[in-house]
């Protein structure tokens, strides 16, 4: 029987294919920069995400008001469940 | 068991002063009656709302951190379904209080 050569091993690490570099490039991403960029709450200094924090938070809607995914903001994604718990929580209190 | 919690209150915008002091003291009698502790109030002042909420566009918005049993929450939310001046209300449960961070400063309100 034919079986298809496993890519990464079985229970082995898995790594991430490289994709070509078009599509690794991010939107909000400045020309010249490298194509990965880091999570900007994971860094030293990072904002905290706080349902009060009104000011940072808003970086990361749409301009209709909608949450933007982290493949465009590079949000890794634990971040990324507390930054969309803390918009929901803004937005019940109407600061958003 | 105590826990942190916080506790924000958008009040209509159409109350005197009096009546909105005697509104937070309700709300902060409930949690000393309760045997809970205040850590910190905060008062972020008239603030535009981001949305209409029963026809009003302003809101006064009150912010108390305090420790406490859960019973409290429930007390909380009980009378503030029935508060008619009350516009929203929100309570978080957080791990620790951080007393530092003030993002509702005079600058911020203009910006809004």
């Amino acid at each position: 029987m034919f079986k298809p050569k496993r890519k990464n091993k079985k229970g082995g690490k898995y790594s991430k294919s490289k994709s070509s570099s078009q599509s690794n490039m991010n939107l909000l991403q400045k020309p010249g920069m490298k194509f990965f960029k880091q999570c900007p709450f994971s860094e030293k200094n990072a904002p905290i995400i706080d349902y009060k924090n009104v000011r940072v938070i808003r970086k990361y809607l749409s301009e209709s008001g909608r949450i933007l995914p982290s493949r465009i903001t590079s949000v890794s994604q634990k971040k990324q469940r507390e930054l969309s718990k803390a918009i929901k929580r803004a937005r019940i209190l109407a600061l958003l | 068991m105590m826990n942190c919690y916080e506790h924000t209150l958008v009040i209509k915008s159409d109350l005197s002063e009096s009546d909105i002091n005697k509104l937070f003291d309700k709300y902060s009698d409930i949690i000393k009656q309760n045997s809970g502790k205040i850590v910190k109030t905060e008062e972020w002042g008239l603030r535009p709302l981001s949305y209409q909420i029963q026809k009003s566009r302003k809101a006064f918005y009150y912010h108390i951190k305090f420790e406490g049993e859960g019973k409290i929450v429930n007390e909380l939310e009980s009378i503030g379904n029935i508060d008619k001046s009350l516009l929203r209300f929100l309570t978080v449960k957080v791990l620790k209080h951080d007393l530092e961070a003030n993002y509702f400063e005079k600058k911020e309100i203009n910006n809004v």
